[in-house]
């Protein structure tokens, strides 16, 4: 891989010159040749079945390719993406999408989202659902350790609560516990609150 | 420097302070209670604490500051030794709290977690806005007059607790919460209560045990 030979400082002093204008101009090649495919160069998919990667924290992203690599997290579409990747490439990659800028959210079903929204930000303490802005922060901006979730695809959250909640996806112990205590409409619900976070 | 010095010199002041422990176990605490020890026994990080208490704020909020329905307690200002023993208790199943069971697995929280946790929520300021009862003057009277006699002995005349003994401070927190625990104390729900508590809420009832309630939601953010 002669793109990660190069010397680094070139491409980051190119950056840091131009700012975001350039901000695709230093990616690694994989981005345009795997990754944009699903996931748009800059890390807005438009396919609500991939998720938006823009502006997540390069260590969550780097967990989950590192879980996808070692089938502790599996995906019929990723796990043999994940795959044919080089490993050495990972933290260039992550670090491409971390500094993308995530594209406002977008809320399209107002009353789901207005019963969503008491579930991100009270939980159900009938359930023990903790509230989602507990961990994800009260604008969805999460941190190294929660995943952003602002502005997300709804059917990609959903289908990840679904996994959660069957235990399927394991990354997270906590996530199982909540996947299995949200009651499906809270799940429909919140997904379309969280889809609408991020709006300027 | 002798880089090969440092790891003794830390072993050596872990067996120091372990020595030093001001915590005797209680009675009812034994027989599993190493990790509990253990935690006791670590020095709690107040600013990693802060972090490790992410996962807990979706339900206790921000500040730990609790729900005034009762359905979460305020965690605030509350001595962590207390908080040490009621993590620990309720991930070993001594305490019932299914709610909570989830959240304070293993794989969740680490000994040194608890401890950093137990450390940064007892120095968090208690702000006088708990929930409090409906404070009807007869069965107020009541309720400090049964708190002076039943349980200031232990949990201080003003709710401040007792960290050496293991008494939770009561002071500052959420009415709601105080009697649905007492409830569960007398109901034999809690499991994990001072037998001496039990034996002394065992035949009050629901109506004693509010007024009782109410009293103590009515002591002053720095116990009085």
């Amino acid at each position: 891989m002669t793109i990660l030979s190069r010397p680094r400082f070139i491409p980051l002093a190119a950056l840091l010159l131009f700012g975001a204008a350039v901000a695709g101009a230093d990616a690694p090649a994989t981005v345009s040749a795997t990754c944009a495919a699903c996931h748009g160069a800059d890390g807005n998919s438009r396919d609500p079945a991939y998720p938006k990667l823009a502006g997540m924290d390069q260590e969550y992203l780097l967990r989950q390719l590192k879980a996808f690599a070692s089938g502790k997290r599996k995906d019929e579409t990723m796990s043999p993406v994940v795959e044919s990747l080089d490993p050495s490439e990972f933290a260039a990659l992550v670090a491409h999408f971390s500094r993308q800028k995530p594209e406002p959210g977008r809320q399209r079903k107002p009353d789901l989202a207005a019963a969503g929204k008491k579930v991100y930000e009270d939980g159900n303490s009938d359930s023990g659902v903790p509230a989602c802005a507990g961990c994800h922060q009260p604008d969805g901006r999460g941190n190294a350790r929660f995943p952003r979730l602002a502005g997300q695809h709804p059917d990609y959250l959903l289908k990840q609560l679904m996994a959660y909640k069957s235990g399927r996806r394991a990354t997270d112990p906590l996530m199982i516990t909540v996947g299995q205590r949200l009651a499906p409409e809270e799940m429909r619900a919140v997904v379309e609150y969280i889809a609408g976070l991020g709006s300027e | 420097m002798k880089p090969r010095i440092l790891p003794w010199l830390g072993a050596g002041l872990l067996a120091l302070s372990a020595a030093s422990a001001t915590f005797s176990l209680p009675a009812f605490a034994q027989p599993a209670a190493d990790e509990m020890r253990q935690a006791l026994q670590l020095g709690g990080r107040v600013a990693a604490g802060e972090e490790a208490f992410a996962v807990c704020q979706g339900c206790h909020r921000v500040g730990a500051l609790g729900r005034e329905d009762g359905s979460y307690p305020r965690l605030a200002g509350q001595h962590a030794s207390v908080l040490i023993k009621q993590i620990t208790d309720i991930r070993a199943g001594r305490r019932q709290n299914l709610k909570m069971h989830p959240f304070a697995a293993e794989n969740v929280l680490g000994v040194q977690d608890i401890a950093d946790i137990a450390a940064y929520l007892q120095q968090l300021p208690v702000p006088p806005d708990q929930g409090r009862g409906s404070g009807q003057a007869a069965a107020l009277a009541q309720g400090r007059s049964t708190y002076l006699q039943d349980c200031a002995r232990c949990h201080g005349s003003g709710g401040e607790g007792d960290a050496a003994r293991f008494m939770p401070r009561l002071a500052g927190q959420h009415y709601r919460y105080l009697l649905r625990e007492m409830r569960m104390i007398r109901d034999g729900e809690r499991r994990n209560a001072n037998p001496e508590m039990v034996e002394l809420i065992r035949n009050r009832s629901d109506d004693e045990l509010a007024a009782v309630a109410d009293a103590i939601s009515r002591f002053g953010a720095a116990g009085n």
